[in-house]
């Protein structure tokens, strides 16, 4: 299909807009089962004796649990689209199978890996499974909801030459790698560690040292969603949306020409300077860590 | 890790390839039986004959998952899924190798395919062995019985789609229309979840070998799903099938964790310990 600029500028508006939603959810998704980096301290703490009511999520790392929704998701599209569905319930019904099945192996997972750790008497609490499964699923349906669209957008409208799933693992396998790079940090450190000095970094002594007690009675991974919600999310989101945006803004605009590609070229390096200066400006305002006393005298 | 095994790596081996080659042979020769009988049984055995495809799939998933769990039983923490991916990647080169290959020969082509395989997956071993140094023991014969259970899923699943595994086939009903990716990417977490999902110390096999069923039904299923499109009634069948045997599985993986975890509790407060 040919669009003219306006309709062109519209389409990749709408792309961005999913992809901005997308990548929030799915941060936030694999936040409250603890997937990826914090699913390790997750994992250790009951080792170091702090048993807790966290969630966890060890289906693989991000990108490839995001893939796997996303890929069912857009498979079953393809099949409703087959028998002649309407799109948006084809693609509401899609997305929605990948997050039941996501939820499964959610369940699986945190039933398996507590059952893995009898000797440190961790218990299984079925309440925490009862009221985070749903949470997970709602999280990653409406991920997925929007994945799916952006490929169904890309295949039917921009007559991209790739099936629907094989552009909805891709979109999955990318939302998954940036949530996983972006958001991860927000969760890891600031969260799970909040009682240490911001900034301190994580020294193996205080490996599965993890804060299990919230503001009021035990925290857990809803607690946890809740604070990453507030930055983490939307800075994962902003992250892959403005991706798919400077991406394909440059095509759009200029076609597919050299000066598409320059274009494209100054954008990195614009984002580059940037990044660069940023570093600098929170170096100047926060220092090198400063050591403790204790610390010093332990390493004497 | 627990020193109970209740199966042999050996056995594991055996379900593996008997249950997946036969599995996937079904896919052809139960039509082909029914052409020669003729009438209501031919139409019947066609229809079901795909389903077969599909629960080869599943011994091959156990198989794998057990291997898996063997290698990654060295420390293997977060090398888990990318062991599921490599298992995949090496299972669908030696596929379509071996299916490719053949030509008029069809009934050669899934073993031409677990014999590339087994070569792909050995000379990985090796090279992870020997070059990278990462002094595994199990790291060989593991990698190599990954690749092989990688392919039988690769060809069992595509089977189940397809209706059979002749290269031309598959090529139209699963690779044109990208539900190979379901198949790939889906077998591979099939594959590599049940020891990601069961690790720890106190990981046991009979939990995992439970998970492994219950992840392998579950991509039956999607399978069957995307069979409704390819081939209609079958597609059905495997669907219906696949979401019996996921319930049996998952609810032996229940079992299991009731079983062996330390307390299953509705909600409570952390038990009390030094820390």
């Amino acid at each position: 299909m040919v669009l003219d600029l306006t309709m062109s500028m519209a389409i990749l508006a709408l792309m961005g807009a999913l992809a901005t939603i997308a990548g929030c959810l799915e941060d936030l998704e694999s936040d409250v089962g603890s997937q990826s980096n914090p699913n390790s301290q997750v994992q250790l703490a009951p080792q170091m004796g702090f048993l807790h009511r966290i969630f966890n999520k060890a289906i693989s790392g991000e990108p490839i649990s995001n893939g796997m929704s996303a890929v069912i998701g857009g498979t079953v599209t393809t099949v409703l689209l087959s028998q002649k569905f309407y799109p948006l319930t084809a693609i509401v019904i899609g997305a929605f199978f990948g997050a039941i099945i996501l939820g499964i192996f959610a369940t699986t997972s945190y039933a398996g890996r507590v059952a893995s750790q009898t000797r440190f008497k961790q218990p299984l609490y079925m309440d925490i499974m009862r009221y985070t499964t749903p949470s997970i699923i709602g999280h990653n349906f409406i991920m997925n909801f929007c994945l799916v669209a952006i490929a169904y957008i890309q295949f039917e409208i921009l007559g991209y030459p790739f099936t629907i799933p094989f552009l909805a693992l891709i979109w999955g396998i990318s939302v998954g790698a940036i949530g996983s790079s972006v958001g991860d940090v927000h969760y890891g450190g600031e969260r799970e560690f909040q009682n240490r000095e911001f900034g301190c970094g994580l020294n193996t002594a205080l490996s599965g040292r993890i804060v299990r007690k919230a503001e009021s009675g035990l925290r857990n991974s809803i607690d946890n969603v809740w604070f990453c919600a507030k930055f983490g999310g939307p800075a994962t989101g902003i992250a892959l949306g403005l991706t798919v945006f400077f991406s394909s803004w440059p095509t759009t605009i200029f076609g597919y020409t050299w000066k598409a590609i320059g274009v494209g070229v100054l954008i990195v390096v614009v984002l580059i300077i940037m990044n660069r200066l940023i570093e600098l400006n929170v170096r100047h305002a926060y220092g090198p860590y400063k050591e403790e006393k204790n610390e010093k005298e332990a390493k004497a | 890790m627990s020193d109970v095994k209740e199966r042999s790596p050996n056995q594991l081996l055996l379900i593996g390839i008997i249950g997946g080659l036969l599995g996937i042979y079904l896919t052809y020769l139960l039509p082909f039986a029914g052409d020669k009988i003729g009438g209501n049984p031919a139409i019947v055995l066609r229809t079901i004959a795909p389903t077969f495809g599909a629960l080869g799939g599943i011994c091959a998933v156990v198989w794998g998952a057990d291997a898996v769990r063997r290698v990654a039983k060295y420390g293997l923490g977060t090398g888990v899924p990318s062991i599921g991916q490599i298992a995949m990647g090496m299972g669908i080169i030696a596929a379509m190798f071996g299916l490719a290959i053949v030509k008029t020969i069809v009934l050669a082509g899934p073993i031409v395919a677990l014999v590339t395989a087994s070569i792909l997956g050995f000379i990985v071993g090796w090279f992870a062995q020997n070059v990278i140094k990462m002094k595994i023991p199990v790291m060989i014969r593991c990698m190599t019985e990954i690749a092989a259970s990688g392919t039988i899923i690769i060809i069992g699943f595509s089977a189940a789609v397809a209706g059979n595994f002749e290269f031309a086939n598959i090529v139209t009903l699963v690779f044109d229309n990208g539900i190979i990716l379901a198949v790939f990417w889906v077998g591979a977490v099939a594959m590599l979840h049940p020891f990601n999902a069961c690790l720890g110390p106190d990981e046991k096999q009979k939990r995992l070998l439970y998970l492994a069923g219950s992840t392998g039904a579950i991509t039956m299923a999607i399978i069957g799903i995307a069979a409704t499109m390819t081939l209609g009634t079958s597609g059905v069948i495997t669907l219906v099938l696949g979401i019996g045997l996921w319930i049996i599985f998952y609810k032996k993986f229940w079992d299991e964790v009731y079983h062996d975890a330390s307390s299953v509790v509705g909600t409570g407060l952390i038990p009390k310990t030094e820390a």
